[in-house]
């Protein structure tokens, strides 16, 4: 119980903390102004698809947790192992987005798009990478076995930073790839 | 002065003595704030002392007191008196703040341009070419707008006795009314914290009567005063040569940038450095001698200058009525 | 008779460390205890309150008279940006932490923290992020852009010495801490409360707690954004704030105040608790309006986050922002008024005991109030035109932090003192420093009232010669000196009763909450078992059955 109350305010004040850099990301596009031809760069395809692999891990790990409370630990490991590699590809493909723009000559001290873009987005992949790191230990305990027949609540307690960490993404991906087709940022 | 009060004379640049409109304007909801405020500090007082007399605990009585916790009656007058009163205040705030900062209507010319600078203030009239720093020259009896903008980091204009202040920011314009009812000089400061000098960002407006403040202005269309005798001449040619030029203005010479303080007409200032010291050639002789001594972290340089150079530009920035 | 409970022991608590053994100083850096932890924060506290105090006496120095050459300009700005950072990021919130960490499972009936290493991490990174700020006096120069650091000035082209990196690496650390710390008291206070201690049952200062460490949850992050962000302009040429390649000046203002001002509420609201603690037991009364003293606490806590731009009045954001902000501003006095009169109404009808921890609360009274007020007068927009960023501004910040959050924090000292070290802190030489301290405080800062509305704009290293304002300084630093004479007899009077003051007992005040049932000082297990809790007053439920509250 602590520990998922923890966890709710761990999540509660990241959450805060993302509020801040979107709204400051928000108000970098109208205040200063971005170069359109810096913001067409974005490639809202490919991300789109590799944002759909970072939602996909919410569901494995969801179906993790599920195999896990019935006890069935080898699904609950294959499960993991599919979340993490997911995590993994998201993180890829976001360092490919990185060295494609940095190629285009776009960087965090190139312009204020740059500055905006890679902040925010860079501070999501930290907390996704952060993530990851916790889901090896979790599953390298899992193999060792620690969690082979006990109740514990660390395996939901992790999903609730996971699925967060997918939630802010939504928020992130709907403001920095889609307004932008939308509206004049 | 003999318009004001003894007390008042020694209170002169307090924002309890107004000159402007906008400065009565506020003086006057604060007086009234004060009026409630004093009220209310008088009740808790009064309150704090008769309960702790009157309630205090009596040698020798060692029973407990009646054990009361609370009445609703009692806790709707706590939140109804002070709703009641702040609302009253906020009506005066958004009454006042319609009178003294109405909107500005972009395409309109301001009065004056004052740019904030670390740690100096430009000051431009549009319409006229002149180009002045740190001693503001106004008209009494105009409405007046004043347009104010940052070379630098934020700076804050404020001089008490006209009103209200604002605040100057990089990449920014922000405007500011302004109605001053009495010629005389008035001081104020730079309020916004701008960096190592930021106590000597002083400012003094002098108000004149319109005829007077026109004069003045004419007078500053005029080039900068060619040199008079031949130390000045000297002082001229050192002046252009050793880069002073690079950053101050002296219009209809070579000197033309704006780095610095424009020196026209510095002659005619009561003070140099934002009034840090009176306008003499004793004191532009320490300041151009070793300036980082006199205002440390100005940014204008330590010069190697030898003495008699030194005395020679001072003398020649004495001319420059 | 009453139901026994008994209070169960954290199984992560205490690893390693035998109860009774003496390991001296190692003892102390090991421990997971959560009374030595939140004495340690008090001592973390106290070292800087000396270290700004004395920086603070050196810039009144500086300040005594016009034209003074004690402290050059660079010298000066950073010592008052050291001062007010110190002084809250050091001083305020540590001693907050302090208090809340040693006696919030005290108040609840429980044996530990819900993470009890995490509160010793807590602890250690807040003091590292301090030392760390402190270190910058040895890389090249402290900070020097004022607290709150606005840009561009924080950048890099204008102020170049390494200072405000220090600055923007020990406020993240510290803050991680605080709000680890925040996150340890929320699930405490949820989940270790002893049975039948209800929400509506807590004690205020828990309550306080409560509401504050949500408080700094929402407030932080906000703050930490925009110092991360600053890190990025000064050390990888990021665009964020450098107006001189399209940043924007007033972003750090927005994102800073929007964790400013809920701060300056973060260290009022636990003081707040302290003094409605203090209030009914020395007047023999319970607390009047406890719901509504809880309540408001919340109100406050929510108009906390609608505030932030009254601080930038002058910034030109046009009269519709002014205005709204103006209002919720003024809306903040309500709640605040309905505490003050509550606790008016505690003491009435009561037996006020006049020890000192009631004399701070009842001083506190009136000098809060004069904070209070002067901060409705910035709230009316006109006049914050005015006097925003002058001495008035000063007065203001400090009637409330001593006034308000210093005092609630000495009378809270002189209320729990026995109970962590089982020694009463001498009352008599008490008396001496609470007026020594009064008076000073009060000659420090009730002239710089007048100062501002003379117009002497705050930050300045100097001044020139212009009618009052050197009388009215010299007044000041003679103030601020009485003050530091009275730091130094507090100091002496904590170390003579700490070694050899009266004994104090269980409970020498007649008090009324569950820590004073544990020994004096509490054994490392605080309790093992209680009588189960009736209302918001269990000690004297107890003791009084047939008067018991409802
Ligand atoms: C403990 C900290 C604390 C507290 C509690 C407060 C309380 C308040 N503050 Fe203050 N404030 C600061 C700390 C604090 N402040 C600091 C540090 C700064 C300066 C920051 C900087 O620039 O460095 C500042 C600056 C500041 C400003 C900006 C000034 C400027 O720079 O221009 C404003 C503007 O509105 C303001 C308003 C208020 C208001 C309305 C309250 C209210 O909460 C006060 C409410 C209390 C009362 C009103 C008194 C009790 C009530 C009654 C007795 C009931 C009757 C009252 C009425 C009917 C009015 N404060
Ligand atoms: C909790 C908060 C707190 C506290 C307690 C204090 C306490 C004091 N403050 Fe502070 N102050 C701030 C918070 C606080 N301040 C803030 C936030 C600012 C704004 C900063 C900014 O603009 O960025 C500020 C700014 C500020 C200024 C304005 C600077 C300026 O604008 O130029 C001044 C000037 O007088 C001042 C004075 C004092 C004094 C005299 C004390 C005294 O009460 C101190 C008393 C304590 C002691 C004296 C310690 C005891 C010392 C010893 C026992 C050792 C003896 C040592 C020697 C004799 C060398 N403070
Ligand atoms: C690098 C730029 C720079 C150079 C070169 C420079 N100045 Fe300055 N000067 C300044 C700045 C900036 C100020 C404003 C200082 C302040 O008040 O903070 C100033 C102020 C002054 C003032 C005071 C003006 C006033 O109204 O207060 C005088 C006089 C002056 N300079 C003369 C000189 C002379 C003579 C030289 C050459 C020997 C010189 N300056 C070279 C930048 C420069
Ligand atoms: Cu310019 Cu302060
Ligand atoms: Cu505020």
């Amino acid at each position: 119980m602590e520990n998922k109350t923890m966890m709710k305010l761990v999540v509660g004040t990241e959450g805060m903390f993302f509020v801040a850099l979107i709204m400051a990301f928000i108000y970098m596009a109208y205040n200063s102004g971005f170069e359109p031809y810096e913001v067409s760069q974005l490639d809202i395809k490919t991300t789109g698809l590799f944002t759909l692999v970072l939602f996909s891990s919410s569901f494995t790990f969801w179906m993790a947790e599920k195999k896990y409370k019935n006890g069935d630990i080898k699904s609950l490991k294959i499960w993991l192992i599919i979340t993490i590699l997911f995590g993994a590809i998201f993180l890829f493909g976001q360092g490919e987005e990185y060295v494609r723009l940095i190629n285009e000559n776009i960087t965090l001290s190139g312009s204020v798009f740059g500055t905006s873009f890679y902040a925010l987005t860079g501070f999501h992949g930290l907390h996704v990478f952060i993530g990851l790191i916790i889901l090896l230990i979790i599953l390298i305990l899992v193999f060792l076995g620690d969690f082979n027949n006990s109740s514990s609540n660390v395996i939901s307690t992790v999903g609730i930073y996971w699925h967060f960490v997918d939630i802010v993404w939504m928020f992130v991906f709907t403001v920095v790839y889609v307004l932008p087709k939308f509206t004049k940022i | 002065m003999g318009k004001f009060s003894s007390l008042s004379f020694y209170f002169i640049q307090s924002i309890t003595n107004p000159a402007s409109f906008q400065a009565e304007r506020i003086n006057r909801v604060f007086n009234s704030f004060n009026i409630a405020a004093a009220a209310m500090l008088l009740l808790v007082t009064f309150l704090v002392i008769f309960i702790s007399v009157k309630y205090r605990e009596k040698i020798g009585d060692d029973t407990e007191p009646k054990q009361v916790s609370g009445n609703n009656v009692l806790e709707a007058f706590m939140i109804g008196v002070p709703t009641l009163l702040l609302a009253y205040f906020f009506y005066q705030t958004i009454v006042i703040e319609k009178a003294i900062a109405p909107g500005v209507d972009k395409s309109q010319q301001p009065d004056v341009i004052i740019t904030g600078h670390e740690w100096w203030w430009e000051v431009e009239y549009p319409g006229s070419n002149v180009i002045t720093a740190n001693e503001v020259h106004l008209p009494v009896g105009k409405h007046l707008l004043l347009e104010l903008r940052s070379a630098d980091v934020i700076h804050d204009w404020w001089v008490p006795q006209l009103g209200n202040k604002m605040d100057l920011i990089p990449k920014i314009t922000n405007h500011l009314w302004l109605d001053i009812n009495m010629p005389g000089d008035y001081i104020g400061a730079c309020s916004e914290f701008c960096g190592a000098q930021h106590a000597w960002m002083r400012i003094k407006v002098i108000a004149q009567t319109e005829r007077d403040f026109n004069n003045w202005l004419a007078s500053n269309t005029s080039n900068g005063q060619s040199p008079l005798d031949s130390l000045a001449l000297t002082g001229e040619k050192l002046f252009q040569e050793k880069t002073c030029g690079s950053c101050h203005r002296v219009q209809g010479t070579n000197a033309t940038a704006m780095v610095g303080p424009d020196l026209t007409h510095l002659g005619s200032r009561q003070e140099i450095l934002t009034g840090l010291m009176k306008n003499n050639q004793e004191n532009l002789f320490k300041w151009i001698n070793h300036p980082q001594d006199i205002k440390p972290g100005a940014h204008m340089p330590d010069f190697i200058l030898d003495k008699d150079s030194v005395a020679a530009i001072a003398h020649y920035l004495t001319q420059l009525k | 008779m009453q139901e026994i409970v008994e209070i169960p022991e954290p199984s992560s608590s205490f690893p390693g460390l035998g109860v009774s053994s003496d390991q001296g100083l190692l003892q102390w850096i090991s421990s997971v205890d959560h009374k030595m932890i939140g004495i340690m924060y008090l001592f973390v506290s106290l070292l800087f309150f000396v270290i700004g105090g004395a920086e603070a006496l050196l810039m009144r120095i500086q300040l005594a008279l016009p034209m003074m050459h004690f402290l050059g300009p660079e010298t000066y700005n950073q010592f008052f940006t050291m001062h007010g950072t110190t002084m809250i990021f050091f001083v305020a919130m540590p001693a907050i932490f302090g208090f809340a960490v040693y006696f919030v499972p005290l108040m609840i009936g429980a044996n530990e923290m819900a993470f009890p290493r995490m509160n010793a991490f807590s602890l250690w990174i807040t003091l590292f992020g301090g030392l760390l700020l402190y270190f910058s006096f040895l890389a090249g120069g402290a900070p020097d852009a004022g607290w709150f650091n606005y840009a561009p000035l924080n950048q890099k082209n204008y102020s170049s010495n390494p200072g405000i990196d220090y600055y923007a690496m020990g406020l993240l650390i510290s803050g991680i801490g605080s709000v680890t710390t925040s996150i340890n008291l929320v699930v405490t206070i949820l989940h270790m409360r002893i049975k039948n201690m209800k929400l509506n049952r807590l004690p205020l200062f828990v309550w306080m707690v409560l509401v504050n460490s949500f408080l700094l949850l929402a407030a932080f992050p906000s703050l930490n954004a925009a110092l991360a962000m600053l890190l990025m302009d000064r050390q990888f040429h990021a665009h964020f704030f450098n107006t001189t390649n399209g940043g924007s000046a007033l972003l750090w203002q927005h994102l800073f105040w929007i964790f400013g001002h809920p701060e300056v509420y973060i260290v009022i609201l636990p003081p707040f608790g302290i003094l409605s603690e203090v209030f009914p037991v020395f007047s023999r009364k319970p607390i009047f309006g406890y719901s509504f003293i809880a309540a408001s606490s919340v109100g406050i806590a929510l108009l906390a986050f609608g505030v932030w731009a009254h601080h930038m009045f002058a910034v030109g954001l046009g009269n519709t922002v002014d205005s709204f902000f103006s209002a919720s501003s003024m809306l903040i006095g309500i709640p605040t008024g309905v505490k003050i009169f509550n606790w008016l109404a505690t003491m009435y009808g009561g037996k006020i005991k006049f020890t000192v921890s009631m004399m701070f609360a009842i001083a506190f009274l009136i000098e809060f109030t004069i904070g209070g007020l002067t901060g409705i007068a910035f709230s009316i927009v006109p006049i914050d035109w005015q006097l925003t960023d002058t001495y008035y501004v000063v007065a203001h910040l400090h009637y409330v932090f001593i006034g308000g959050t210093i005092f609630g924090l000495l009378a809270g000292l002189f209320y729990w003192f026995p109970k962590m070290t089982g020694r009463m802190l001498d009352e008599k030489s008490g008396r001496w420093f609470f007026w020594l301290f009064v008076i000073g405080f009060n000659a420090t800062f009730l002239v710089q009232h007048m100062l501002g509305i003379l117009g002497m704009p705050r930050r300045v290293y100097t001044y020139p010669d212009i009618p009052w304002y050197g009388v009215l300084n010299f007044i000041s630093t003679a103030g601020a000196f009485l003050m530091g004479i009275s730091m130094l007899l507090l100091l002496r009077i904590i170390y003579k009763s700490a070694k050899q003051g009266k004994i104090a007992g269980d409970n020498p005040w007649d008090a009324y909450t569950l820590e004073w049932t544990a020994s004096s000082p509490p054994a490392l297990k605080n309790f093992d078992e209680l009588p189960e809790v009736t209302g918001t007053r269990p000690l004297w439920d107890w003791k009084h059955p047939d008067k018991a509250d409802k």
